[in-house]
């Protein structure tokens, strides 16, 4: 196993947001997770990259607890040291790019592997430029991410999240700010990732890619997974009452 | 007296003009930044004296500051004010600008949008890098416009160090007035002071140009 959630809870204040949620995500897997908004989709990926603290639960990657819960019931990180190791595991592309826009794209792909991993000059150019090749930009190379479409901007940030060499990558409704006309670039590297067995977690409302590309799906609603499966059984027989009503919203 | 005189008795006076310029600039641009971070302390006691001196420095008139700098060390301790004249004028300026750079960096920083601080948190920056790397480049072009103004205001409020009798353009020049009952120093103060925001403004547009690269 890659990554395993175990019982994750989250509140903000009152408002509780994840409810017990657990699954685990293998080596090579592609996990897609649906459901409607504000059923705390976004919220999961931010635990699960450590852009959230959860309030009770275990995070498990790579067979080492980054986090559980202890005797009192309170969620209990590792020491910031650690943390770091942790960090390296995961990857996270956000629905709206966050490129830096002071860095040309070849500098996007190369900071953090040189700054942070202490990684060699050449090398984290190498495999940027390799990066973008496989993304079809690799002549955008010396440009601004103000001077790319959105589609191509993103096509960086999954570069830009690659080039760390993660474990496993988590996309958040990657396509969700782009124009229709360009979801389909994007789509079609994450494809092609997936191909390539890379471990990737994609929260999506591209009903058609995420029963083509994943080998399971989770919907959730209200903060707690409703149902998963292959995505033959959740998108075809799916069991219960709330999915398929969400379900048919995507039908017509 | 002759204008090339009255030129050259004034030159001092804008040397002396330029010394508080530059001083100012050099202590109050990075104190202000210094100032802008502890504005947002995670400590409260922190936060709350910082908000407290922008506050007093913003709320009261730079001469009247000038003045209690220059004269509190003697009137509250009794300390002799020989050679204080000076780094009390520095002080009080440095002082005062960095609680108006404080507050366009801030207003900066706050601009930044809140994705930028969590994409560089999931690629594995420390806080230290994602403040250097990420988030001052940025501020830094955003709020060039706004220290543009900044400068040329302090540029004439250099004439202000007239309150403590110290001798720069606009000191020398309504001195030189009243002897020669003239009014050609007035004007070359002001061609100078003019020159000077003329200079400030070309370098600022340079500076805004170099960092056009990006949107
Ligand atoms: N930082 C936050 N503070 C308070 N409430 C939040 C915060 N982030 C998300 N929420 C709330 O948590 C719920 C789940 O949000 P989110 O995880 O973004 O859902 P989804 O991604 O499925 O649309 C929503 O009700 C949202 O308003
Ligand atoms: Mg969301």
């Amino acid at each position: 196993m890659i990554l395993e959630m175990k019982n994750i809870s989250k509140r903000f204040d009152k408002l509780h947001v994840l409810k017990d949620i657990s699954f685990g995500v293998d080596s090579g897997e592609v996990v897609s997770i649906i459901g409607p908004s504000g059923s705390g989709k976004s919220t999961l990926l931010r635990c699960a990259t450590f852009l959230e603290t959860i309030d009770g639960g275990e995070i498990i990657y790579m067979g080492k607890k980054a986090a559980h819960t202890d005797a009192d019931g309170n969620a209990v990180y590792v020491s910031p040291k650690e943390m770091r190791e942790f960090r390296t595991y995961c990857g996270l592309v956000f629905q709206q790019f966050n490129l830096f826009p002071h860095y040309s794209i070849l500098k996007n792909l190369t900071d953090a592997p040189i700054h942070v991993q202490h990684r060699s000059r050449e090398e984290a150019e190498m495999t940027a430029m390799e990066l973008l090749g496989k993304m079809g930009i690799a002549d955008k190379a010396k440009a601004y991410p103000f001077q790319l479409s959105g589609g191509q901007q993103q096509r960086v940030a999954i570069a830009r999240a690659l080039a760390m060499k993660p474990e496993i990558l988590f996309f958040d409704e990657p396509t969700s700010a782009l124009d229709p006309e360009l979801t389909g670039e994007v789509l079609k590297v994450i494809r092609q990732l997936a191909e390539e067995k890379m471990t990737m977690v994609v929260v999506t409302h591209e009903m058609p890619f995420a029963k083509a590309v994943s080998n399971r799906v989770l919907f959730m609603d209200g903060g707690v997974v409703v149902e998963q499966g292959s995505p033959e059984e959740v998108f075809d027989n799916p069991k219960e009452e709330r999915t398929k009503q969400f379900l048919r919203v995507f039908e017509r | 007296m002759s204008l090339s005189t009255m030129i050259s008795t004034m030159s001092v006076g804008m040397l002396r003009t330029c010394g508080i310029f530059a001083l100012t600039l050099l202590g109050a641009l990075p104190l202000g930044m210094l100032v802008a971070l502890l504005r947002k302390s995670r400590y409260a006691v922190v936060r709350g004296v910082t908000r407290g001196y922008i506050s007093i420095i913003r709320g009261t008139p730079l001469m009247l500051q000038l003045l209690v700098w220059y004269f509190g060390p003697y009137y509250l301790f009794r300390i002799p004010i020989r050679g204080w004249r000076f780094p009390a004028l520095i002080l009080g300026f440095v002082l005062n600008y960095a609680a108006y750079f404080a507050e366009i960096y801030r207003s900066g920083i706050e601009s930044i949008p809140v994705g930028q601080y969590e994409a560089a948190e999931v690629l594995g920056y420390t806080k230290t890098q994602t403040f250097m790397r990420i988030i001052l480049p940025q501020v830094i072009k955003r709020i060039t416009p706004t220290v543009t103004n900044e400068v040329i205001t302090l540029v004439k409020d250099t004439s202000l160090a007239f309150t403590l009798a110290y001798q720069e353009v606009f000191s020398l020049s309504k001195q030189i007035s009243a002897s020669q009952t003239s009014f050609t120093p007035f004007v070359i103060a002001g061609v100078f002071y003019f020159v000077a925001n003329y200079l400030v403004e070309f370098v600022m547009l340079r500076i805004e140009k170099a960092l056009d690269y990006y949107k």
